[in-house]
């Protein structure tokens, strides 16, 4: 198996949906070094730089261990249309060298204390870590400024980068045959927004991408007022204070250019996908919806959180119970929600049918299953699940790594910190009669604000089984 | 709830200004052993309320599956948490969701293994449900069919997947006429066949308390986990009656598979054989897979295949081994166009490790990496209660991870390379590809249909 380095791109969103139990709107008060007196599930502390860069420091030191993540507020949906791809392509350049670090080296260096990096892009932010020992620390920031203020790799280094992206482009999306239709899916649920297209582009675009899209992109939007440190692990507030201003304090900030961005056109219709093919074997059925992101609506983005624990949170649950233990209609059902999205974000149902269960019929199973929860959600059952998510939180802390990417995925999708850190007060509040309203506009949606129908993709095998020799 | 959230809280608060403590040993693991006799190695670690208990029974993995019914085993660690004692599927599953303590049970080709983590307000509660799951499974027929139809389910979507399908054709043909070749999953044909009856006959042989393995880490102290070691396993039967296995030389040595299909880019999976763990050479060959492509960026594969030549996204070196075979693996895959280059570049790159040898400098950077990043693998509860386990079940010594690092400083150059010339071994190299190359090696044999699978 391939161990997947530099770049986890998100491309398989719908697929992925893992469901970060956190929330998501970016507001002034998340620049103050104030200390919030509610139960905080991290303890993060937080400062800026006279230069608009703000730091995030969660202290732990367990083992003598850190991870610096540096967070930038733009991702693939901030290109322009014309260069699709170059954000990725950027951050793949950044590990190719300036003219004091050869191409590659940081990445050496930084393996040889002890260390891992890597990088990776989403639509809304990109974001570049490495986890070492706590004594090299400040050895590696000083590797960090070199690329970030001096980037400019060889030419031949340029060219053969771009084709390293083309085969990652190959090996995670065109190798599997869902691959291209979780591009369609995408391309229409959030058709004419810059969340319709692959993260990592699409292959015409990839193939005229140049180092200037790619450096462009990167003087437009890579500057310390529209970035993020995060650092976890053995390290304290004072000590990043004087490490962040010694190396990252004189970046100079610049004017924030505006996300412009339209939102989805509103669909009158349902959208079916059929999609037939020689090379799947295993038919299954997903419905998706338009839902608002934790920045666009706090409220009903925890509503919404809340909702998918009550109802799938495994195997002793609504969903399971009643598609794959009761009515035996589906092997394997998952109901999601990503609302770490600077926009809008979606709602995910997928089902594996059991033998004999027609697609079609699944999909309205779904819809009949809503139905039913709209009428008979017991309050006891949503309290059991805002419980649940409150007793987990611990688990949280249980690693250096991981609240610092919980974090940086928040701050960038327009999550304010205290939002971030008081989630298990915040989602104390919903009730059943709050789930059962976003049920209601899930089943009669038509074209409103937060709302419209949704798309739905029946995967089925062709009849000609996979792997005939051709 | 919400005062004892905030107590826990202010638990995380205080801890947060303790400094870090200077170790003498990599791990400071105390060997506790219960009045019935059942040992465990810990970790006591008291600033998060969080346990992690990594349990194994040695050879009680996929080599048993009796013939005819593979996926028996595997198929066994999905239904230990299915229902046990007074509970159903359902109720039993309630308990760990609602007390948020997670158990799962995994198994693979040599071993079975398990992990429980909990907070320590649950603790009593998470003891009894893992006590009650290896001990009174209940394997009702409802379950037990979710769980075949759950693996049926699983086999089809992997048949889409080209590196499982590459995976599968080499342990089908490296691992030729010995247990090891089965698929462990279970097949199409196999799994429907499976019953309650089998789950039962095969729960009672294999699980035991003499081939029982345990890895604790967190908040509990020794005292107290010797009285909770029996609590938990002491009603295990004392003796496993599991299967003899033999040791396998790697088959099919020196040839290549390939298996058709539409996909732009062909993915390629080699093995040649191995070191194993007590070899004296062992650190050396460690080292040297570092170097090779076993460190993913900065190695020498990925570095001249992937970021002179652009040819792949990514390409991996791995030792690994099984209780009975050693292997050293190369996985990466290019465009169909670039097959022949890319083979021709991969073993041109071992040939001239192994004949001119490695460098001063990349030996220096790659002895760096392994004993530098060993602090990093401390960060998490189950993490390290999963170290403690595997070093069991690999029949290490306890202070074996302080040993392995002085081996690892003291591997010279000559060790390095008298390894490499030893295991950069092209010629012995088993080669599965699967894709639409416009042009194969000679020789190559066809693979028509995915063994093992329907």
């Amino acid at each position: 198996m391939f161990v997947i380095n530099r770049v986890f791109l998100f491309t398989l969103m719908f697929a992925g949906c893992a469901f970060i139990r956190m929330n998501p709107a970016f507001s002034a008060d998340t620049l103050t070094t104030s200390v919030e007196r509610t139960p905080s599930v991290f303890n993060a502390e937080t400062f800026t730089l006279k230069n608009g860069l703000q730091v995030v420091v969660i202290p732990n030191s367990r083992a003598p261990v850190v991870t610096h993540m540096l967070w930038i507020r733009a991702g693939a949906a901030d290109e322009p249309e014309s260069v699709g791809g170059a954000a990725h392509f950027i951050e793949h350049l950044m590990f190719k060298g300036t003219p004091r670090q050869k191409p590659g080296e940081y990445s050496r260096r930084v393996r040889e204390l002890g260390g891992q990096d890597n990088a990776f892009t989403g639509h809304d932010y990109t974001a570049y870590f490495f986890t070492i020992t706590s004594e090299h620390l400040e050895t590696v920031m000083k590797m960090e400024r070199e690329r970030f203020m001096h980037l400019g790799p060889p030419k031949s280094d340029i060219a053969s980068e771009k084709q390293v992206i083309i085969e990652e482009r190959r090996q995670r999306t065109d190798n599997d045959p869902l691959g291209a239709l979780t591009e369609q899916l995408r391309a229409y649920l959030y058709a004419s927004h810059p969340y319709d297209k692959p993260i990592i582009g699409w292959m015409d675009d990839m193939k005229r991408l140049t180092w200037d899209d790619a450096v462009t992109f990167k003087n437009k939007w890579y500057i310390p007022n529209n970035m993020i440190l995060i650092v976890s692990g053995d390290v304290t507030t004072p000590q990043m204070k004087a490490l962040a201003q010694k190396y990252y304090g004189d970046w100079k900030a610049g004017p924030l250019p505006p996300r412009d961005r339209l939102s989805p056109p509103l669909h009158p219709a349902n959208v079916t996908l059929d999609f037939t093919s020689g090379d799947i074997r295993q038919p299954q059925m997903m419905m998706i919806w338009l839902a608002p992101s934790y920045r666009q609506n706090p409220v009903r983005s925890r509503v919404l959180q809340v909702m998918m624990e009550t109802l799938d949170a495994g195997a002793p649950t609504r969903l399971y119970q009643d598609f794959v233990v009761k009515r035996k209609r589906a092997t394997a059902v998952s109901l999601s929600y990503d609302g770490d999205m600077w926009d809008d974000g979606s709602i995910w149902f997928s089902a594996t049918p059991a033998d004999g269960v027609s697609l079609k019929d699944l999909q309205q199973d779904f819809i009949a299953f809503l139905d039913e929860t709209a009428k008979d959600l017991s309050e006891e059952e949503v309290k059991a699940a805002i419980k649940r998510l409150q007793h987990q939180a611990i688990y949280a802390r249980d690693s250096v790594a991981g609240p610092a990417m919980m974090i940086g995925q928040g701050l960038t999708a327009g999550i304010p910190l205290n939002d971030i850190e008081t989630w298990p007060n915040l989602i104390e509040t919903v009730t059943a009669q709050d789930i059962k309203a976003v049920i209601h506009e899930m089943l009669r949606c038509t074209p409103s604000e937060i709302c419209q129908p949704p798309m739905t993709a029946y995967i089925t095998p062709a009849p000609q089984p996979a792997g005939v020799p051709k | 709830m919400i005062r004892g959230l905030t107590l826990l809280i202010a638990v995380l608060m205080v801890f947060g200004a303790v400094p870090a403590q200077a170790r003498d040993a990599f791990l400071d693991i105390q060997s506790v052993t219960s009045p019935k006799g059942i040992s465990a190695w810990l970790v006591e670690d008291h600033k998060l309320p969080i346990i992690a208990m990594a349990f194994g029974w040695q050879d009680a993995g996929a080599v048993n599956d009796p013939a005819g019914k593979s996926g028996l085993t595997r198929l066994l660690s999905n239904t230990l948490d299915e229902g046990a004692g007074p509970y159903d599927a359902q109720g039993f599953q309630a308990e760990l969701l609602n007390n948020a303590i997670s158990l799962s049970f995994s198994m693979g080709r040599d071993d079975f293994t398990g992990s429980l983590k909990t907070q320590t307000g649950d603790k009593a509660k998470a003891f009894d449900l893992l006590r009650l799951a290896i001990t009174q499974p209940r394997f009702e027929p409802g379950a037990v069919k979710r769980m075949i139809d759950g693996n049926l389910a699983r086999i089809r979507s992997d048949m889409t997947d080209p590196d499982w399908m590459a995976t599968r054709i080499m342990n089908d043909r490296a691992f030729a006429t010995h247990p090891y070749a089965a698929n462990v999953g279970g097949t199409l044909s196999s799994l429907p066949h499976l019953s309650a009856a089998d789950l039962q006959a095969l729960h009672g042989k294999i699980l035991a308390r003499n081939n029982l393995k345990i890895g604790v880490m967190g908040d509990i102290t020794a005292a107290e986990l010797a009285a909770v070691l029996d609590q938990i396993f002491g009603g295990l039967p004392e003796t496993a009656q599991t299967v003899a296995v033999s040791d396998l030389d790697l088959q099919h040595q020196g040839q290549t598979f390939f298996y058709t299909l539409d996909i732009p880019q062909t993915i390629i999976a080699m093995m040649m054989p191995g070191i194993k763990q007590t070899d004296p050479d062992y650190e050396a060959a460690v080292v040297m897979d570092q170097i090779m492509g076993g460190g993913g960026f900065g190695s020498r594969l990925m570095d001249v295949i992937r970021e002179k030549a652009g040819l792949t996204y990514g390409i991996y070196t791995d030792l690994s081994e099984l209780k009975h075979a050693a292997m050293l693996g190369v996985t990466t895959s290019t465009k169909n166009e670039t097959l022949p280059q890319m083979l021709s570049l991969i073993k041109t790159e071992m040939a001239r490790a192994a004949t001119t040898g490695l460098t001063a400098t990349e030996m220096k950077a790659a002895k760096g990496y392994l004993l530098g990043s060993m602090p990093a693998a401390l960060t998490s509860t189950d993490r390290i209660a999963g170290i403690l386990l595997s070093q069991q079940l690999n029949n290490r010594p306890i202070d074996d991870l302080d040993q392995y690092r002085q081996r690892l400083a003291a591997v010279t150059l000559n060790d390095v390379n008298r390894v490499a010339k030893r295991l950069l071994t092209p010629d012995r190299m088993i080669t599965v590809l699967v894709g639409h190359p416009a042009n194969l090696p000679d020789k190559t044999v066809p693979v028509s249909t995915l063994p093992s699978v329907e």
